[in-house]
């Protein structure tokens, strides 16, 4: 009875997951799944008047296609509510159940034997294989549920085109996403050296399936469907409900699947089957000091952000040129904006500008509260018993963020310039120092984030995470203050709305100035504290 | 001789919890002082105190003369640390991390730390997060013994290594004794303590129970006694300073006050005995005697 020595007691395993992770996957499935289905009121809105006409030609846009996906959709007439919502939504919600699963399944898996677990769980009458076989038990359940929460919260928005088949099919094509992920977290978990190597190749070759799948979307989506991605928006819902692309996920999976067990078959455990990559037996010199360590520590998150960032601009950027040519067969919008005496451009980037502020905000709050992240997981008590102050220790850190946000701004304003003005083909009002301006207009806000962290790092270093709460809150009284009608003295208390929308309204030199300087007492306050407080070594 | 460590009636509350209640002993310069409690009793909080990583409520503590929290980076400039339990950066090499350690702690010494790396067969390349637990606490043995510094502070630093690695850490110790530096060392492993301390204090929530060289705290305590005569044995029971007194025929196993060995032994040489063991008290035993009773 091989099968059952390698997959004893599994089924408690499963149970015992479930009740490990109950919270966890009510989050999961309650977020994707209001996420994934909960804007059709918000759809329907877009749809009325021209709005599907004027939405269908803005994503006809090769730009668009490569970061949404195509439509089977060939004309405006076409376009439905349930065409557009799938269009837009689809692939977005498979992406991040895919990630999510992937993260669960190698976080359950790998990172379990890597932390030492399995190995106590081994010694138990489990069979060596029942963990895999339970986890990925818990992460397709958790995905079916995922699909039918989807599945029944769009059919009770009762809403014209959002068909009950239809409504199963996005449901499941989400899942089905979720589905891929787990596989392929499994099977890197088996591959790789370490956790930490298969959630990295993991999501490395997630991220080069959309790339790929951006290309082949944007010349010819027949290609898309030999890449697994493809599977998983390609069955169109409310329009062809193609529930063939489920089918081969459904193979794809059990082909994978079955290969990852028999891998983890053959495999001692705590290896891979990839060698691990030797390191170096001596620092390079960059790293031997308090911001060469940080500036290491914090590589990873400051690339990928940075990445980030430019790619975001970038997409933003890629609009302009569509809404230069549907501005300009559309005479109601064209009067539109001729009244106001704005242009379309100006108004639209100074909206823009003010949500890539906010996105760039985050990266010096990460990096500041990495090091009370650092200090409570006492690895810095060794550096504290050098000659290494804390006021070192502080402003290395802060400073290294204040960095990062002079830099965040310049990559997504550069990215946003640069492709806003090379697809837009007839003359702009505006140019790459406007562009430039908004965004630096802006900047006092990312310090002023800075300056809160550090306050908050330096007194009540475990309210790290409220400055998140904070900056949320800004950027919904920013995004909403567009719509709904607040009282000023309310909308003022997010910091950006202090400062002008920039190239709209014009630079106000005081109001910069005032927010600098208080964002830079923020910081010494901070270090005030951070310099009397007992250090928080889990103790 | 002067006083590296200097600690009288500190206290600390976390909330309020009374981490250490009175903490008050020396380390004297060449001195190595064995610091030994339970776990809980205070001797990573007393040790944090003395690093400046944590500020005391009241009393006093100074190194080298100067106060731990005003002038902590003077002080650091001259020590070297290893904390119980190494935490280490998992994407950096154990070789990238003590050249750190070295490089910020100033004047590490390169050929030392390569001897070291090949004593305690640590392999440099790996990434920290693949090492165990001893490796770990090698990375930071290394660092701590590449360094030239006048006090060496070491909390619990051999958790986790191999019998091994535990003695080649001693005879490193013993090097730094013979070089008549300073040694306040924390640990559970009495054995350890018993061959490299020269003075011992021993903690017992948040307070000091007891101080004194090996010597003196042994001529406090009892040892042990195994006897065999072939008279009867009974009389010894009743011999000022014999206690837990076991009988089993002709032998008779019991603890003898120190203060009272002449009388013990002049009734001993009374019934023709055929074996006298006595057993001075171990650093165990001491450490019972303060937990037990």
């Amino acid at each position: 009875m091989i099968m059952k020595e390698k997959f004893a007691r599994w089924d408690i395993l499963f149970l015992q997951y479930l009740k490990r992770d109950w919270k966890k996957i009510i989050i999961w499935v309650l977020g994707i799944g209001l996420f994934s289905s909960g804007f059709i009121p918000a759809f329907k809105e877009l749809a009325k008047g021209q709005g599907l006409v004027g939405m269908y030609e803005t994503m006809q846009n090769p730009a668009m296609i490569s970061m949404v996906g195509p439509t089977p959709i060939d004309s405006a007439a076409d376009y439905t509510l349930g065409a557009m919502y799938v269009h837009e939504m689809l692939l977005f919600c498979g992406l991040i159940t895919m990630i999510v699963s992937l993260l669960h399944v190698v976080g359950h898996t790998r990172k379990e034997e890597d932390l030492g677990l399995t190995e106590l769980v081994r010694s138990f009458q489990i069979g060596r294989q029942a963990n895999s076989l339970a986890t990925m038990a818990e992460t397709v359940l958790i995905n079916v549920l995922l699909a039918v929460v989807i599945s029944v919260v769009m059919i009770s928005f009762n809403a014209d085109t959002i068909t009950v088949e239809g409504s199963f099919l996005f449901g499941a094509s989400i899942g089905a996403a979720g589905v891929l992920g787990a596989v392929l977290g499994l099977l890197f978990a088996q591959i790789m050296p370490n956790s930490s190597g298969a959630t990295g190749v993991g999501l490395g070759l997630v991220g080069l399936l959309y790339m790929t799948r951006a290309g082949t979307d944007a010349s010819n989506p027949d290609w898309s469907m030999i890449n697994p991605m493809g599977w998983t928006y390609l069955t169109y819902p409310f329009t062809d409900n193609n529930w063939m692309p489920l089918v081969f996920v459904l193979i794809f999976s059990l082909v994978v699947i079955i290969i990852s067990f028999v891998l983890e078959g053959s495999r001692d455990m705590g290896a891979g089957y990839l060698p691990e990559r030797e390191g170096r037996a001596h620092a390079k010199s960059s790293l031997l000091s308090v911001q060469g360590l940080f500036a290491r520590l914090n590589r990873g998150a400051i690339i990928g952000w940075f990445i980030g960032f430019l790619v975001m601009g970038a997409a933003y950027g890629s609009i302009y040129g569509d809404m230069q040519t549907f501005l300009q067969s559309n005479e109601v919008m064209q009067q539109m904006f001729t009244q106001a005496d704005v242009s379309l451009e100006a108004s639209f980037t100074s909206t823009i500008i003010m949500v890539m502020a906010v996105l760039v905000s985050i990266l010096p709050i990460v990096i500041i509260n990495k090091l009370f992240a650092e200090e409570n997981r006492s690895q810095l008590s060794q550096i504290f018993s050098t000659k290494v102050s804390r006021t070192e220790l502080f402003w290395a850190s802060v400073g290294l963020a204040i960095f990062a946000g002079v830099l965040g701004t310049l990559l997504s304003v550069a990215g946003l310039g640069g492709t806003a003005l090379s697809v837009m083909e007839s003359d702009s009002s505006m140019g790459m120092a406007d562009f430039f301006a908004a965004g630096f207009n802006l900047w006092p806000s990312v310090l002023f984030f800075t300056g809160l962290s550090a306050l908050v790092i330096g007194w009540v270093p475990g309210a790290g995470k409220l400055v998140y709460v904070y900056l949320a809150y800004s950027f919904m009284l920013n995004y909403f203050g567009g719509i709904v009608d607040f009282p000023d003295w309310f909308l003022k208390t997010a910091i950006q709305d202090w400062l002008p929308q920039m190239p709209v309204e014009s630079f106000d030199l005081p109001v910069f100035i005032t927010i600098t300087a208080i964002s830079i007492v923020l910081m010494v306050i901070g270090y005030i504290g951070y310099k009397r407080r007992d250090m928080a070594e889990g103790a | 001789m002067t006083e590296v460590v200097k600690v009288e009636g500190v206290q600390k509350t976390f909330g309020k919890a009374k981490a250490l209640s009175d903490v008050t002993f020396t380390v004297k310069a060449g001195e190595v002082v064995g610091f030994i409690g339970p776990n809980g009793s205070g001797k990573s909080t007393t040790i944090r105190i003395l690093l400046g990583i944590i500020k005391r409520n009241a009393g006093n503590a100074e190194i080298f003369g100067k106060d731990v929290w005003k002038n902590s980076l003077e002080i650091h400039k001259r020590i070297s640390y290893v904390p119980g339990d190494v935490t280490l950066w998992g994407g950096l090499t154990g070789g990238e991390i003590i050249d750190l350690f070295l490089k910020l702690h100033g004047g590490g010494d390169k050929e030392r730390r390569d001897y070291l790396i090949e004593r305690f067969e640590l392999d440099p390349k790996k990434k920290a997060k693949s090492y165990s637990k001893g490796n770990r606490q090698k990375v930071g043995l290394i660092a701590a013994l590449s360094v030239e510094s006048d006090l060496y502070i070491f909390d619990e630093p051999t958790s986790g290594l191999d019998p091994l690695m535990e003695s080649i850490f001693q005879e490193e110790v013993e090097k730094l004794k013979n070089a008549g530096k300073s040694i306040l060392l924390s640990s559970h492993i009495l054995s350890e303590v018993e061959r490299l301390a020269d003075k011992v204090v021993i903690i017992r929530q948040g307070e000091i129970v007891e101080t004194g060289t090996l010597d003196e705290l042994r001529y406090l305590t009892r040892s042990t006694v195994k006897m065999e005569t072939n008279g009867d044995i009974t009389a010894m029971a009743e011999v000022a300073g014999v206690f837990d007194f076991e009988q089993d025929g002709n032998k008779a196993t019991f603890s003898a006050e120190q203060e009272h060995l002449n009388e013990i032994l002049l009734a001993a040489g009374k019934l023709d005995v055929i074996k006298f063991d006595s057993s001075p008290p171990t650093l165990e035993d001491l450490f019972m005697r303060h937990y037990e009773g």
